[in-house]
């Protein structure tokens, strides 16, 4: 089977995501979508697997053109999409989660139980998988729950499986199991879109690649005729490779000190500092606790142990308001979700953290409210309308500043930053690096959380990576290089 | 000319999908046209036309100044994403209170404590009010800090308050001394009774100046729209929920104060039922979301008075008393299915 993409287009209200986007994939190929976050990769994936659909352009399948409406169409057309983030259900057996949504029935509706058992039994054989059927699928660890749910393509008969960030959450010795399954399937015919960070993995894997940038195809070809530091490149860009770093300084004052921090499940034993006027980074894969722990450090989930020191005073703030009076700041991750009032305006998101600031006798006044934030709109060349236009009006990027000045509205002395980047394009991205390397001039102590390597190389001077909760590594200066930084955050570092 | 019909037509759609209350606006201005209509507008006689133009206008206004004051403070809870199902039973128990207090068959509460005539009259207001925010603050509380959803706690005291009112007032039947305390809503001005209608708009006003000039304002937009950015804004997130509550259930119990003054009793187990669908029937006519983050006084002032017009409308063409609730019901599908136009567009 042949999928091609002809000239795919896909915007978000005014933000086109792709922009012309071909390529093709054929079984017995593993192609490799490679590109950094928001370069469209997800977008494309999702048009294939049927939950967008495209503002023009075609997709063909053995040379006639199709229109994916819904999931379920793209499952019937052969494609299965394995997500990230699995939701296999539980507290079902292996083989009744293989056979979820296409039960195998006898007469009247029954279930037939002993022919579904069968076939799975036989898939597994025939695929050299260790597993018993008739385990219950909460007993089984992230890569066999990832097995079965390949095996639960293959049983629709899929002749096209998308996977996506399938080894984030996966040990190495895992990770072998799937690449052998992997290798089986693609023998047998079969063509797997792989979608991976990492890029040690994706050249051991895969037989081709597509390297998306901003929503454009800007390199594609065989993976043995590539090098992974051209494929850094092309992921990266020209532009950010030659993209400035921060200088590494001294730093005097200690500021923020967290000692032995733990909170079940999320992070344990973290202990680090942080001076006034540093840029520090954190960076992790998936699950690695970083947002976790510094939700806790602002008071949104502040039920947990050890001790943070401010200014070497002992310090715990019960909710965000009490951090954020004594300038503590979290600008959080997930700006959608997160951050933005939606119906809000952009002056009124721009100043929602300090509205007190700006009453007399309970009412607020326009005037120092406007001139407060028009400092910042200034500063940061941010593109709006009207001040009273909705925030929604504005870029990803623009929006950001606006999220940005609500908070440096605070006169924070620690600022965090939960992936301050999101969503946002190169030219914005460039010019919040230099918004942040400016508020770290004033004495502020930045804390960077980001899971792109390239983000905590130029923007911070010293790294704490994370792994499963915990600290396991930390990287000054010219030691930060996306190699060591994913060493560490794999784990293999100690 | 062309030119000219182009640029209305323009304006018309811009104002259409961008203004929310624009085809409110319109809505109120097509029932008015009929309203006028039904009353024989005739050019001749023109003068004896305005007269019962607003003497109509002063009944539909008065008549639905207790539904518009609880609309308001339905508003304020309906754009903070919650619900005020219990603003009835907050009526009619703020409303038992009140005549408690100021019972004239010599078993008052308050000429018992040696208070009369108007002091009494206003401390038995404050003392109303406060209950009614007590009441809401009930609402509030278990919204906020106990963490259950608005219907279903407005949905229990819904039916505690006014059970518990018509158990306590069984045997009771303190009456009004309408003759002392009732001018307080039945004064005239001008031969006119329109002082329920003052002290709605008075209310309006105040609501309109919290909703666009205060910071609590701002926040219950904030909460409503996006609760979770709200909570990592620093914004209390909770307090917020507890004011509008509390808030409802002042402006409530003021309402049943008002409305006790002008008709003199209260019916324990009738008086303010359905008041909780009237008034989210107009704050959603007068253009609120349903799930929050959106809605205006304005607004709400505007579906209160379609919902009014409306039924005036029906009263004067004759159309028979139970299929009005009908009419009503069909009107409150249109709002919404308006603002999802408006939404989509």
């Amino acid at each position: 089977m042949l999928i091609e993409f002809s000239n795919i287009y896909k915007s978000f209200g005014p933000v086109e995501v792709l922009h012309g986007v071909s390529m093709s994939v054929k079984g017995g190929q593993i192609m490799a979508l490679l590109g950094e976050n928001g370069a469209g990769k997800s977008t494309l994936m999702n048009i294939l697997g049927g939950l967008l659909r495209v503002d023009s352009g075609e997709i063909f399948l053995d040379g006639s053109p199709v229109v994916m409406r819904s999931p379920n169409e793209s499952i019937a057309h052969g494609i299965a999409f394995i997500h990230q983030e699995l939701s296999p259900a539980n507290d079902l057996r292996v083989y009744e989660n293989m056979f979820l949504g296409r039960e195998e029935r006898k007469r009247f509706g029954f279930l037939d139980r002993a022919k579904m058992r069968q076939k799975a039994r036989e898939l597994l054989a025939d695929l050299e998988i260790e597993i018993d059927e008739e385990t219950y699928m909460r007993d089984l660890d992230a890569s066999h729950k990832q097995i079965v749910e390949i095996t639960r393509a293959l049983l629709c008969e899929a002749r096209t499986i998308i996977m996506d960030e399938p080894t984030t959450s996966l040990a190495e010795h895992e990770i072998e199991l799937l690449f052998k399954l992997v290798r089986k399937l693609v023998a047998q015919g079969v063509g797997i879109i792989f979608i991976s960070h990492k890029l040690n993995e994706v050249k051991d894997l895969c037989t081709d690649y597509v390297v998306l940038r901003n929503g454009y195809v800007v390199a594609s070809g065989k993976m043995d005729e590539v090098t992974t530091e051209q494929l850094s490149e092309h992921i990266v860009g020209h532009e950010l490779a030659q993209m400035s770093r921060t200088a590494v300084m001294h730093h005097e004052d200690e500021i923020l000190r967290v000692e032995h921090l733990s909170r079940e499940r999320q992070f344990s034993d973290v202990s680090f500092s942080v001076k006034s006027g540093e840029i520090l980074g954190i960076t992790g894969l998936l699950g690695d606790g970083r947002s976790e722990l510094f939700r806790s450090i602002f008071g949104d989930t502040p039920d947990y142990e050890g001790q943070v020191y401010l200014d070497g005073q002992p310090f715990h703030a019960k909710s965000t308001s009490q951090a954020i009076r004594v300038g503590i700041v979290l600008v959080p991750s997930n700006r959608k979700e997160n951050a933005i009032i939606p119906d809000l305006s952009v002056l009124y998101n721009g100043t929602l953290a300090t509205l007190r600031r700006y009453c007399r006798l309970g009412l607020l006044r326009r005037a120092p409210q406007e001139s407060e934030f028009l400092v910042h709109a200034a500063d940061f060349r941010l593109k709006y309308g009207k001040l009273d236009d909705l925030v929604t009006t504005l870029s990803g990027g623009n929006q950001q500043k606006v999220v940005l000045s609500r908070w440096l509205n605070t006169n924070p002395r620690i600022l965090i930053l939960d992936n301050p980047t999101q969503g946002v394009d190169i030219g914005a991205k460039q010019e919040i690096y230099e918004i942040i390397r400016k508020v770290a001039s004033t004495g502020v102590a930045v804390v960077v959380l980001s899971g792109e390597g390239q983000e905590i190389i130029r923007l911070c001077e010293r790294t704490l990576v994370m792994y499963h909760g915990r600290i396991v590594g930390e990287l000054r200066g010219d030691e930060m290089t996306e190699q060591a930084i994913m060493k560490y955050a794999t784990g293999l570092g100690a | 000319m062309d030119m000219g019909k182009n640029k209305v037509i323009k304006w018309f759609s811009a104002q259409w999908a961008g203004n929310p209350l624009f085809s409110t606006t319109l809505a109120l201005c097509a029932i008015i046209i009929l309203q006028t209509c039904a009353l024989g507008f005739d050019y001749a006689s023109f003068g004896e036309w305005w007269s019962k133009f607003c003497n109509n206008w002063i009944i539909v206004l008065r008549n639905n100044a207790t539904t518009g004051i609880v609309s308001l403070g339905m508003a304020f809870v309906i754009i903070s994403a919650g619900i005020d199902l219990a603003v009835g039973s907050t009526f009619v128990a703020s409303g038992a209170l009140f005549l408690l207090l100021l019972d004239s068959s010599g078993a008052g509460l308050l000429s018992a404590a040696g208070l009369s005539g108007w002091p009494a009259f206003a401390i038995a207001v404050v003392l109303v009010v406060l209950f009614g925010s007590l009441l809401g603050g009930v609402n509030g509380v278990l919204v906020a800090d106990g963490g259950i959803p608005p219907f279903i706690v407005t949905l229990g005291t819904m039916k505690i308050y006014r059970s518990v009112t018509q158990h306590f007032m069984q045997g009771r039947s303190p009456s009004f001394p309408s003759s002392d305390f009732g001018s307080f809503s039945t004064v005239t001005i001008g031969g006119y009774m329109v002082m329920p209608i003052v002290y709605w708009l008075l209310i309006a006003a105040m609501l309109y100046v919290i909703s666009k000039k205060t910071v609590f304002g701002t926040h219950v937009v904030a909460v409503g729209s996006n609760e979770k950015a709200a909570k990592l804004t620093g914004i209390s997130v909770k307090a917020v929920k507890r004011m509008v509550y509390v808030m409802t259930g002042a402006l409530v119990a003021f309402a049943s104060v008002i409305q006790i003054c002008r008709i003199g009793s209260m019916d324990y187990s009738n008086a303010g039922s359905g008041y909780e669908m009237d008034a989210i029937a107009s704050v959603i006519v007068g253009g609120t979301r349903m799930s929050g983050g959106r809605g205006t006084v304005i607004g709400t002032m505007l579906g209160v008075l379609i919902i009014g017009v409306m039924n005036n409308l029906l009263n004067l063409y004759g159309v028979p008393p139970f299929l009005r609730e009908a009419f009503k019901g069909v009107i409150v599908i249109i709002a919404v299915l308006l603002q999802k136009k408006e939404a989509t567009s």
